[in-house]
């Protein structure tokens, strides 16, 4: 596998990651309505899913390689406050517990979503599965 | 905006009328009542919305299916920028536990929101509040997947015109296993408004 990737053991608890920012755009509400029929009708609202689905992707703009995530495994997830076409998003998260397994490590994850006033929108827990480090050969 | 000038009663339209009646705005962008008696709204949809006193705990609910493709994968990676070597590298996955890419967690998710929609007749939701989910095993290109629901319960809250709504869901593949699950909260308008 080539690049760098951030391994089960690479993983700090408590560690703060904030990522760059991310304006949501009719664009955004457009496609993620098409592709997956969720997300009422009007079009200046972002679908409560949507801003989760741009985190998964913002979770990886932040200055660390990708995490090696072999699966994922659950959350709970809280909407506080609706969005709309407009709003820029920014996602903060950090690692609250580790636990090694045979399989690879589970790592639980505490994200933030935050709009551009510094409001607290979405938040909640994510579980990871994330593969250890390969031994040198 | 006026309407077309017209004195006393509207006559009903009618071959010999086409010009009143020609306009989109007099059809339209006023509501008013169907045959069924409820009122169209602006987008011709009927109200058919069920509200928090007519929802009953232990209802269920069965979606129609729908075959998850490596379009839709490729078009999520591209929406939400998560390009994971699960989602996007197949030679990387043929040598995985799975052999081959599976769907983004959150784009099943997404998927059973829309199929959930599909399932029952439209609640009056005010908000999706929260969730607590499980990932028990992949969406590969090609599964197709439907969503199973079940009113587990509902509670009042501070405001008096609405309620909570909470349900328990299934997402199921073509075999039948369950692919996720888990519970969503729904904050749905009470009809009475407290």
């Amino acid at each position: 596998m080539a690049g760098e990737r951030h391994y089960f053991e690479d993983v700090v608890i408590g560690d703060e990651r904030v990522s760059t920012g991310l304006t949501i755009t009719e664009a955004h509400v457009g496609l993620y309505r098409g592709v997956t029929g969720d997300g009422g009708e009007h079009p200046q609202a972002v679908p409560e899913l949507l801003p989760l689905a741009l985190s998964t992707g913002l979770g990886w703009r932040v200055p660390r390689p990708p995490l090696a995530v072999k699966a994922f495994l659950g959350f709970d997830w809280e909407i506080l406050q609706p969005l709309r076409v407009g709003d820029t998003i920014r996602t903060s998260s950090r690692a609250t517990t580790r636990r090694r397994m045979r399989e690879g490590g589970v790592v639980i994850e505490e994200r933030e979503i935050i709009d551009q006033r510094g409001v607290v929108v979405q938040r909640g827990r994510f579980t990871f599965l994330i593969e250890h480090r390969p031994h040198a050969t | 905006m006026p309407g077309p000038p017209h004195r006393g009663r509207r006559p009903p339209p009618g071959p010999e009328t086409p010009e009143l009646y020609a306009p989109s705005r007099c059809y339209v962008k006023r509501a008013r009542p169907s045959a069924a008696g409820r009122v169209v709204s602006y987008a011709g949809m009927i109200d058919g919305r069920r509200y928090f006193e007519e929802i009953q705990v232990g209802e269920e609910y069965e979606s129609p299916g729908r075959t998850v493709t490596e379009t839709d994968i490729v078009l999520f990676a591209g929406l939400s920028g998560d390009y994971n070597v699960l989602h996007t590298d197949a030679e990387f996955m043929r040598q995985s536990i799975f052999g081959e890419r599976i769907a983004h967690g959150v784009l099943g998710l997404a998927i059973q929101a829309g199929l959930f929609t599909r399932a029952t007749q439209p609640y009056a939701t005010l908000a999706f509040v929260g969730l607590r989910w499980k990932f028990k095993g992949p969406i590969k290109i090609g599964d197709t997947i439907r969503v199973w629901a079940r009113v587990l319960a509902k509670k009042d809250t501070a405001k008096p015109d609405r309620g909570l709504v909470t349900l328990d869901r299934k997402v199921l593949n073509q075999r039948g296993e369950v692919v996720q699950e888990g519970e969503t909260d729904l904050l749905v308008e009470r009809r009475s408004g407290g």
